[in-house]
């Protein structure tokens, strides 16, 4: 006989919504706790966002003193764009991090420990990094984005600071998706961090106003690979009174799929990955 | 019987590409489309009862790895079924993980810069146990092993041999039916893989776990294993009782000769083949001997003449 | 000194970047999709200046200085830091102490490989996708001999200045932190994200007084025949400074790599 006894289910509650954020902040508070005990390299590691930011500032300085203007933008719009950015990239550093360590884990074999247990392996993996440095981005971008905001004079009314809200959140669904399907490369390529690497580079080029792209490429970098939406479309929402574009209005529909699709293409990855490293 | 595991006629294959040498060999290899399929599982049936502690035995490489990545779910079978718990491993990787605990070689699954009590707590929160019933699992650990010094230590800061104890402990925390041990004793010192064996032993037996040990230490095997599976270059070539084993070969009986000089001469012996007396007879009349024992053939032994013999069926 | 151990590690190089060959072809295109964001973002910013020479650089000057620096920037990169710090959390680093050559020695060789293989796959191919666009704005003459003269020395440069950022690895568990700050600094002052001839006059002078620009400045003038570099006159100054950096920052490396190693061995890594 060769059947096979099934296990008697006993009812348990779903796993919903709600179980992952409790979870989820249980690992955060276990990790701040834990964190705590490595001060070195948290003010190590803070000096080195503060530099990051300080020499972002630094270049756009340099360029404005030769360049007045660029594609009709001046200093405060482009400092408005720049502020934008900053805040729409804190959700990817802070809460999606440990994609930089996916490579690692997947040649290592290490990766496996994540499809062993009961919860999404997606959360799961994503739930063991909470990056603090990113709140010190935050700042650097409320701060420029507030110093911006003040110079270029827009009236603050509730319904722009719902805009503000919904469309920086927006933005941020498109870096994560960028930095998911690059890191999720590395389950069909082997030493594909590089693609993550020049996807991070790329990022730099979303504080610049996207009309400056033709032809083919502004296709390219609104529909493939997205860094238009990370600050442009959706800050033109706060910036144009009338004459915002369609694209800024679909971007909260199209942020979402975009989120989505990058969430499945990893999935995909854990599905075909042969875990053959060990 | 019930059964925990049944599989059938399961095969894996692998695809890879075939690497030239040299440095011409790498950069034809870089427009190369030369695949070649590796079968790591070759049609393997098994059935594995409630309860049971199976040692599931086999070289390096002979896919011991690959059947408990298809059984856990982390891998697709290429053909052939296979059911843990009534449900369908890879199709169902969530529920399935619910009903068991894995165990990986030396790598921990536990949070690493987390006191062991803490990720029992997220554990006990995933697995969404009952509070009465992790107390009780707790309180079981107990009265099996010290866990107080590992308690509140970080995972990072411990030895080989407390980690491995605590992703046991943690394997065990949800109370699964069936838990997959791979290795667990490799590079302990053996107090540690005496406290090891005992724990396995006693939560098998308070539980009525079944345990699924991958190991290459024989020490594990003679301590837990009524039942071995013994697999192949992927294929299955033994699954018996652990006292068949000893006879799978024939008899095999080691005889030791002390000579004149006092040194002791060892020959294994296949009873079936040749008379243990004659042995003796013929070295007599070469010189003298002063003292003979004979000893029964160890598991290790076997089991290194069915790994250097190949398959014998 | 023995070469042919030396050029072993460098063929082992070349034949593990092989083994990545999807990885090479992305890395190839990505670099291509790079280039493509600069050539737009500069394309705007020279259009809206309205004239056409900022700084003495035209904006093919600027294009072909920032395109070769990304290009540089690719060839020259190396995860020292990074491979060192996984090397000391797995225990490697102690293996990596025995082997029969000395250590610093022993990753350079090692790197050297990649070097090559990067060479071969993102400069030669970016200069050549220059050439082409800017209809032979590169002169083609003994400059190109001075400028791989001048890449081979900002290579070293390079490595020892990695090198030291990777022994503060020794000392401290936050690589993350050390490395940004190091790319931070070096891509900015070196001249990697905008020209240095566009900085202003005060912090120019500061940076001709640092190690960066040995890496990606000096190689790129010497290549566009900036700053007087179109003679050997001009030329022989640009390797004086990196000759010299190259002293200093060897023996501030080797001392500091001593001072480190002794730490481990007495610490038990």
């Amino acid at each position: 006989m060769s059947e096979c006894t099934t296990i008697n289910e006993s009812k348990r509650p779903r796993r919903g919504l709600r179980f992952y954020a409790s979870i989820y902040r249980k690992i955060l508070v276990q990790d701040l706790k834990s964190k705590m005990s490595y001060r070195a390299d948290f003010v190590i590691s803070t000096i080195g966002m503060i530099m990051t930011n300080l020499s972002g500032f630094v270049t756009f300085l340099i360029l404005f003193k030769n360049f007045p203007s660029i594609n009709g933008w001046d200093y405060h719009h482009m400092l408005f764009l720049y502020g934008f950015s900053l805040i729409a990239l804190t959700p990817v550093q802070c809460f999606f991090d440990n994609n930089w360590n996916l490579r690692f884990q997947v040649q290592s074999g290490d990766f496996i420990k994540y499809c062993f247990r009961p919860i999404n392996v997606f959360f799961y993996f994503m739930s063991e990094v909470f990056d603090v440095k990113g709140l010190g981005q935050l700042a650097f971008g409320i701060g420029t984005l507030v110093y911006a905001w003040v110079n270029i004079g827009i009236p603050v009314t509730p319904w722009v600071i719902v805009k503000l809200v919904l469309f920086l959140l927006t933005a941020s669904l498109f870096m994560i998706a960028i930095m998911n399907a690059a890191a999720a490369t590395c389950f069909w390529i082997i030493g594909s961090g590089y693609v993550m690497v020049i996807m991070f580079r790329f990022k730099d080029f979303a504080k610049y106003p996207s009309n400056i792209f033709h032809g083919v490429f502004r296709i390219l970098f609104t529909f493939v690979i997205p860094i238009a939406f990370v600050a442009y479309y959706p800050s033109l929402a706060i910036l144009e009174s009338d004459n915002i574009p369609v694209l800024t209005w679909c971007a909260p529909a199209l942020g979402l799929l975009f989120f989505y699709l990058s969430y499945k293409f990893w999935m995909l990855g854990v599905k075909k990955y042969d875990f053959t490293g060990s | 019987m019930e059964n925990a595991i049944v599989m059938k006629n399961v095969c894996k294959e692998f695809k890879i590409l075939n690497r030239h040498e040299g440095l011409k060999g790498s950069i034809r290899d870089l427009f190369s489309r030369d695949y070649k399929t590796i079968e790591a599982v070759k049609d393997v049936s098994l059935e594995i009862a409630r309860g049971e502690i199976i040692g599931y035995l086999g070289p390096n490489g002979a896919g011991k790895s690959t059947t408990i990545k298809m059984m856990t779910g982390v891998l697709e079978p290429t053909s052939g079924e296979i059911l843990v718990n009534g449900l369908v491993p890879y199709k169902e990787r969530k529920k399935n993980s619910e009903h068991i605990g894995v165990v990986f070689g030396q790598r921990s699954q536990l949070w690493w810069s987390l006191p062991l009590i803490e990720s029992f707590k997220l554990l006990r929160d995933i697995y969404m146990v009952p509070q009465k019933d992790y107390e009780e699992m707790l309180e079981l650990y107990r009265s099996l092993v010290d866990i107080e010094p590992i308690l509140h230590k970080p995972v990072r800061q411990m030895s080989l041999g407390q980690r491995t104890l605590s992703d046991i402990l943690a394997a065990f925390l949800h109370n699964p039916p069936i838990v997959f041990l791979d290795e667990p004793t490799i590079g302990l010192d053996v107090s540690m893989k005496d406290k090891i064996r005992s724990l396995i032993a006693g939560l098998n037996e308070q539980k009525n776990t079944t345990v699924i040990l991958t190991t290459h230490d024989m020490g594990d095997v003679d301590a837990l294993c009524k039942r071995i599976v013994i697999i192949d270059e992927g294929k299955k070539i033994y699954d018996n009782d652990i006292e068949h084993l000893k006879s799978y070969f024939g008899s095999y009986r080691t005889l030791r000769m002390r000579l004149a000089d006092d040194t002791w001469e060892e020959r294994l012996i296949d009873e079936s083949r040749e008379d243990v007396m004659d042995v003796i007879m013929k070295k007599q009349k070469e010189q003298k001997i002063k003292d003979i024992q004979l000893q029964e053939i160890s598991t290790e032994e076997v089991i290194k003449k069915i790994y250097e013999g190949g398959n014998r069926s | 000194m023995n070469m042919r151990r030396h050029l072993a590690l460098t063929r082992a190089g070349i034949m593990e970047s092989l083994q990545y060959r999807l990885s090479t072809a992305v890395t190839l295109f990505a670099n291509l999709i790079y280039l493509v964001l600069v050539y737009f973002l500069w394309k705007a910013i020279y259009d809206s200046a309205g004239t056409d020479v900022v700084n003495g650089m035209t904006f093919t000057d600027t294009m072909i200085y920032l395109i070769l620096a990304t290009a540089l920037f690719n060839f020259l990169e190396m995860f020292v830091v990074w491979d060192m710090s996984r090397s000391i959390q797995s225990g490697k680093i102690i293996l990596d102490l025995l082997k029969p050559m000395k250590f610093r020695e022993y990753t350079f060789w090692s790197y050297s490989g990649g070097h090559v293989i990067q060479f071969v796959l993102t400069f030669i191919p970016t200069f050549i996708v220059v050439m082409i666009v800017t209809h032979g704005a590169i002169n083609m003459g003994v400059n190109l001999l001075y400028f791989i003269v001048a890449t081979i020395f900002a290579l070293i440069v390079n490595f020892n200045m990695e090198m030291i950022v990777a022994t503060i690895c020794l000392y401290t568990e936050s690589t993350w932190g050390i490395n940004i700050v190091k790319e931070t600094v070096v891509l900015l002052l070196s001249g990697a994200s905008i020209p240095l001839a566009f900085f202003p006059e005060a912090m120019r002078k500061i940076v001709d007084y640092l190690p960066f620009r040995a890496v990606y400045d000096i190689p790129l003038t010497i290549l566009l025949q900036k700053d007087g570099t179109d003679t050997i006159k001009g030329v022989l100054p640009m390797y004086g400074l990196q000759l010299a950096w190259i002293v200093i920052l060897t023996i501030c490396g080797t001392l500091f790599w001593k001072h480190a190693v002794r730490k481990i061995t007495v610490n038990g890594g």
